[in-house]
């Protein structure tokens, strides 16, 4: 009995001392929470063991996706606590609600919105300053992948202008072999793909300044202007059958890959996942003149054990930690001007054809709540029922935010 | 002395259990119903919430989406269950087609959502390939908004007729063989026996399936999230998903309180009546 005793005591005095020696070896670790798994987890996981390496710092990094990030963090704000010290995320309303809570840390200082590109900050501000830095974009093309075998094979060539665009849909409706033109693809059923070539269209036919003010909420969804950009551009495109039926997004990537539905509409992401990315052209919507984006931002938990240190890794990660990012390739691009040469021959393609263009923050993401919800489930009813254009922008309207 | 002891200890043990109950179950489910009736201000405002609530266009088409279900998903199931159960009482290779059947039970639901996207795809699915057979031209069934609810509630028929199946089976396995004997010998007709005497003698059974399915049916949740989050526009919005998309998207917990009231009324219209019966 007596050995019994002496010999838990020596274990626990060992787990005592083990401990003490931990906390005295006084490395900070700052946990990270970030979207990325699979590929994209393994472009990124080098950038945070350089983020390790330059700040001297350990990093714990888990999954967290934006939806469960959504769930979890203002239940556990409430508590005072947070799942880590640093997170990524493109949820702008869960940032202000963060920041006007006080659970996020104020980062103005840490950069200016003008080291960034116009407009990326202003949805992440709260009273002029700023609680998130922009980290990296996976642009929402404002046009359409396609395979370049695929268009030399049945002789196609780019649109340059509208006209020339729906005589391309004509002649690959005319093949054989495709289901439709262009391919449709929805997630779980929600239409945020759908709601981004929407966003597209209105750029391209109404102009940046018209989706500013849809955001804003100046100008409201059933505004005429709006209507007939979608009327007269959109549900024709739909009613003539160019579309595919709305396809589950996997299956979608790989309809089109299959040559079914040779066209897509979708963010740079596509790149990531491809088989051959140097098959993948891009053509915008002719007259295009600015795109949608989601940035991933990086704010920081006011819980943090590591104030310092989270904000001095914040920073890192917006400046010299994307650069690294989008070295990688995986259809990842900046949010700040950098040199063009750090992009893969692929993705240089592209930020060269975007280049000049606006960049314009997704509406669902900005608007959020109410109206992101109504958004991603009324896209996908637009198109099985072009019918019912007025009554998705009504609903649109009862929901978006007042100016 | 000796049974004031033994009470004691029988309270000590029912203890834990009952405040895990208390904690876990009964404060959550009274701190919602308080919840609701106050405004995101903190205003209590009970009859301005829930007419607010009620007024919304998602919130009463998740109404109209559960009573339909409840409509045409508890008939089905409760017969297809039952007419099961007699079929494969005796059959040959029973063994072997009875955990066929019960492989929807044992599915998960959120896995089940997955399955009916694809049972009702337009190219991979075995409905809309059926039904070619017929003249019906494919298409996918979850993504137009007149077939979607029509769609998940057949996907929930495959996945819960199992759960009918095995207690019809289990009452049926009760019922004594004499009655039968006894019913062959007066010149009972296979028919007459069934209306006769198995249809009454499981009645207690059915009755437990139809309320647990009507239980099941209004909390139907992660069938709808994985198939088709409700929409398209909110052709497959439910009760228990709105409150989600409230409390969890919109971070309206009021809103989503009410929700998760009404669900807990109705759940209790169902349920109070069984216990009732049972208890008599």
């Amino acid at each position: 009995m007596r050995r019994t005793w002496l010999l838990l005591v020596g274990v626990l005095g060992a787990a005592l001392g083990l401990g003490i020696v931990t906390v005295a070896q006084g490395t900070p670790t700052i946990r990270i929470a970030h979207p990325w798994a699979g590929g994209e987890w393994d472009v990124f996981q080098p950038v945070v063991e350089a983020a390790e390496n330059a700040l001297g710092i350990e990093i714990e990094a888990q999954l967290i996706r934006p939806a469960d990030l959504r769930t979890v963090l203002p239940i556990q704000w409430a508590a005072g606590v947070a799942p880590a010290d640093l997170f990524f995320g493109p949820t702008v309303p869960l940032i202000l609600r963060g920041a006007r809570g006080g659970h996020l840390m104020d980062l103005t200082d840490l950069a200016s919105p003008e080291d960034f590109f116009p407009g990326m900050c202003d949805p992440v501000m709260v009273e002029g300053r700023l609680y998130a830095l922009p980290y990296t974009q996976k642009p929402k093309v404002p046009g359409f992948w396609y395979r370049y075998s695929f268009f030399e094979e049945h002789g196609l060539a780019e649109p340059a202008n509208w006209p020339e665009f729906l005589a391309l849909l004509d002649q690959i409706k005319a093949i054989g072999t495709v289901e439709a033109p262009i391919v449709t693809p929805v997630e779980h059923g929600e239409g945020w793909v759908l709601g981004d070539l929407v966003e597209n269209i209105l750029i391209a036919f109404g102009g940046p300044q018209l989706h500013r003010e849809l955001a804003a909420g100046t100008i409201r969804w059933t505004d005429p202007l709006v209507k007939a950009i979608l009327e007269y551009r959109l549900v024709p495109l739909i009613q003539r059958g160019y579309f595919t039926e709305p396809t589950e997004i996997f299956p979608a990537v790989e309809k089109w890959w299959t040559g079914e539905g040779p066209l897509i509409s979708i963010l740079t992401a596509l790149l990531g996942v491809i088989e051959d990315p140097e098959d993948a052209g891009l053509f915008v919507i002719p007259g295009a003149t600015g795109y949608v984006v989601a940035p991933d931002y990086v704010f920081v938990s006011s819980y943090t054990r590591y104030p310092e240190e989270a904000r001095a890794l914040a920073r890192w990660f917006a400046t010299e930690g994307q650069e690294l990012h989008i070295q990688r390739g995986g259809g990842v691009f900046a949010t700040k001007p950098v040199p063009r040469e750090l992009y893969p021959p692929v993705e240089r393609r592209v930020a060269d054809l975007l280049a000049g263009m606006a960049c314009l923050p997704d509406i669902e993401q900005v608007c959020g709540g109410d109206f992101k919800v109504a958004s991603y489930r009324s896209w996908p009813l637009l198109w099985v029922d072009p019918q019912s254009l007025s009554e998705i922008l009504e609903t649109l309207e009862e929901k978006q935010p007042q100016p | 002395m000796l049974s004031n002891s033994s009470g004691i200890l029988r309270i000590l043990f029912f203890l834990p259990a009952l405040l895990l109950v208390v904690v876990f179950v009964f404060y959550p489910a009274i701190h919602t119903v308080c919840t609701s009736f106050f405004t995101p201000d903190g205003k209590f405002a009970p009859l301005s919430s829930y007419a607010a609530a009620l007024g919304r266009r998602e919130v009463k088409a998740a109404l109209i989406h559960n009573f339909v279900w409840i409509a045409i998903h508890l008939p089905v199931t409760l017969l297809g269950g039952l007419v099961l159960a007699v079929l494969l009482m005796h059959v040959k290779g029973r063994n072997f087609i009875r955990p066929m059947i019960v492989l929807g039970m044992v599915t998960p639901t959120a896995v089940g959502g997955l399955i009916v996207r694809f049972i009702f795809d337009r190219r991979l699915g075995i409905v809309p390939a059926f039904l070619t057979l017929f003249g019906v031209s494919p298409k996918s069934w979850i993504s137009y908004p007149e077939t979607a609810l029509f769609a998940l509630i057949l996907g929930s028929v495959w996945l819960w007729t199992g759960f009918s199946f095995i207690l019809h089976l289990a009452g049926l396995q009760t019922i004594p063989r004499d009655y039968y004997d006894a019913a062959k010998v007066d010149g009972a007709t296979p028919w007459r026996s069934f209306f006769a005497i198995t249809l009454p003698l499981l009645r207690p059974v059915t009755l437990v399936v139809a309320v647990l399915t009507i239980i099941w049916e209004l909390k139907t949740f992660a069938l709808v999230y994985t198939a088709t989050m409700g929409g398209p526009g909110v052709a497959t919005n439910v009760l228990a998903l709105q409150m989600f998309t409230d409390a969890f998207q919109r971070f309206d917990f009021n809103s989503g309180s009410v929700v998760a009231t009404l669900l807990l009324i109705l759940v209790m219209v169902f349920a109070i009546p069984l216990i009732w019966r049972s208890a008599r």
